[in-house]
Order: C-alpha cells, then structure tokens, then sequence
C-alpha cells in the first residue's frame, strides 16, 4: 500500500474497524477477568478446568483480531497468510505430544 | 501456470520497479515487499520460540499435583500498600499494551495518508504505553523478588489443604535450602516474561527510531512510511504473546 495514499473514506472505515477491533478486545479481557474472580470468590472448591476451555477461546478470538485487523494480514495475500498459518501445525502436535507427556509424569510422580 | 506469473508480476499495490526477469529477485509471491516479509517470518520464527517456552511450561504444570494459585500470588497493587487486588494490576497491565498497539496501529494508518504529524503523535503514545508496560512489569518483579522468588526459589507452598501459602522466614532467621513451593514456579515466571519483556524493550527501541526517523522527514523524503509497518508488525507481535502469557500465567 506504500506509495498509494488512502482516500477519505477508505481511511474512516480502516479507523472505524480498529477501534471496534479495540472494544470487543477489551470486552472479552474483562470478562475473563471476571469469570476468574468469579471463580476466586465464588467457587473456590470447585476445579478451574470448568473455566479453562472458556479462557482458552477468549484468547484465540483477541489472538485473531491482533493478526488479522492490528498486523493487517487478513488483508494480505492468500500466500502470505499460508505460509504463516500452515506452519503452526507443529505446534498443534508438539502442544499435545508435550501435554501427554506432562500427565505421564504426573502418573510417575504420585 | 502462466496466469500465475502474469498475476505475480502485477505490482501495483507496491512501490516496487516492475519485476523485468526471474533471476534477481524481484518478482514478489507474497504480494508485500522484501522487508515487509522478512519481519513476518522473523515472527513466525518468534511464534516458535516462545510456543516452545509455553508449552515446556504447559507440561511442567500439569506434571505437578499442585500449584501456586495466581489469585494469591498476584494480588499486589502499587499505591495500595497491603491491599489485597487479584488480578488487579495485570489486568492494567494488559490494557496497557492493547492500547498501546492500537495507538501504533493508528500510526501507520496516517502514515498511509502521508500524515507525519500523525505519525509522530500516535507513535509518541505507542511508546509512551511500552515504557508505561515495562515500568509495571518493573514493580512487579520488585515485589516477587522482595518476597524472596528466585528463577530456583519459590516461597510460595502448599497448605495443609492446598491452599497457597507464603512462606515468611521468622525475624533474622535464614530461608530454608530447600525451595518451600515448586522452584519453577519462579523459574518459568521470570524466564517467560522476561523474555517477553526483553522484546517490549526492544520493541520500544524500534519505536523511538521510527519516531526519530519520522520527525527527521526520513519516510516523508522516501515517499512512503512502510517502514512504520514493518516496526508496528514486531510492537503487535509483542501484544500477541502477551495475552498468550495473561492466559497461562495469570488466569490458569
């Protein structure tokens, strides 16, 4: 886009997106926020793995409007965005093999 | 095949020479300039590095029967000497950063407009929030390191029925060898964000270049600001891992 100077309205709208982009991150932040104070008060006894999927998802949605809107990539070509994404498969895997692992310790250890 | 070619030679969206042969690497697959792409695969380099530090963490969490709860741990607030916050001050902490993403992300959309007074006040808050983010995260460590947490320490223990305690050595009396909680407890914490705080220093580096640069007409004389870009790329990178860091850290 360098080189090129936005018009008018294209501007307005890329402002506009940001700024929503911004409320809806901040709206999830406090709402894991208070689940997890909910959860501190609350529901001490009970475990935290009831919360733990809800925290997950909220941290991949603020994940995804901070690659895709703030760092652009959305807007990106299809081949960037690829050769970006398909890589994060290893990851997947090393996530699982290494969580496996982590409860075969805990087997081991008591 | 050949569409394809033609369709990669077409470079209007950049402010690159139109590409004449496929030897001297002008052609651009990735429809963004060289730099533009290489700070995106120093990234993905970055998102390999820092996973593997979560997930180590990940499996060492789990292998253990117990852990310190966070909501005791992270309690502390600056000016409320003694106040009991959970999650209080990290919290601010992450909106700290968020905002000041979005202050940067607000400076290359003027520098697309060749605004470089624009450019020069939302960047100008973009590092004010890095240097806002480090000096929390200053405190922070202050206060852990002054309970006595080491990277191989960690004062934090299990009660009698589970619940975290803080182990306070009597007046003039040593602390014992032999850690009182889980020593990576304090190890992961300083390790993973240290190294992240390591990159929001060296992010807000960038910045007071780029803002240098801008204020000096470097982008204007140039004829566009894409180097505003590729600096806002690595300063979101940073935001990025934090909520990744805010999840593991301080809500688990």
């Amino acid at each position: 886009m360098a080189g090129h100077t936005t018009d008018e309205a294209t501007y307005q709208k890329q402002v506009s997106t940001v700024w929503k982009s911004t409320y809806l991150m901040a709206g999830v932040t406090a709402i894991e926020v208070a689940i997890a104070l909910v959860h501190f008060y609350f529901f001490h006894d009970t475990p935290k793995y009831y919360i733990v999927g809800f925290m997950i998802i909220a941290t991949l949605i603020k994940a995804f409007y901070i690659v895709a809107e703030f760092m652009h990539l959305k807007y990106e070509k299809k081949a960037l965005i690829l050769a970006l994404s398909v890589p994060l498969i290893f990851l997947v895997w090393a996530l699982i093999a290494l969580m496996v692992e982590g409860n075969y310790w805990y087997a081991l250890l008591h | 095949m050949a569409e394809l070619l033609e369709e990669h030679l077409i470079s209007e969206h950049l402010d690159l020479p139109a590409p004449n042969n496929k030897e001297g690497g002008e052609d651009t697959p990735m429809g963004a300039s060289y730099g533009k792409t290489m700070m995106w695969f120093f990234l993905l380099s970055d998102v390999f590095t820092f996973t593997g530090f979560l997930i180590a963490y990940g499996a060492i969490r789990v292998s253990h029967q117990w852990w310190p709860d966070p909501n005791l741990v992270f309690n502390g607030m600056p000016f409320l000497h003694g106040a009991k916050v959970p999650l209080g001050f990290v919290t601010i902490m992450t909106t700290i950063l968020i905002l000041s993403s979005v202050f940067v992300v607000r400076a290359v959309q003027e520098g697309h407009r060749m605004n470089k007074k624009g450019v020069a006040i939302w960047m100008s808050l973009g590092i004010l929030g890095g240097i806002a983010f480090l000096a929390c995260q200053a405190w922070e460590w202050t206060h852990l390191i002054h309970d006595g947490m080491t990277p191989f320490y960690n004062v934090y223990y299990a009660g009698e029925n589970g619940e975290t305690l803080k182990y306070v050595a009597e007046h003039g009396a040593a602390m014992p060898a032999v850690s009182p909680g889980p020593p990576l407890f304090g190890g992961t914490f300083f390790g993973i964000t240290g190294f992240h705080g390591f990159h929001v220093f060296v992010g807000v580096i960038l910045n007071i270049i780029c803002l240098i640069q801008t204020l000096n007409g470097t982008y204007e004389r140039r004829g566009h600001y894409e180097m505003v870009e590729k600096f806002g790329l690595y300063w979101h990178f940073v935001d990025l891992v934090w909520v990744f860091v805010f999840l593991l850290f301080y809500l688990f």
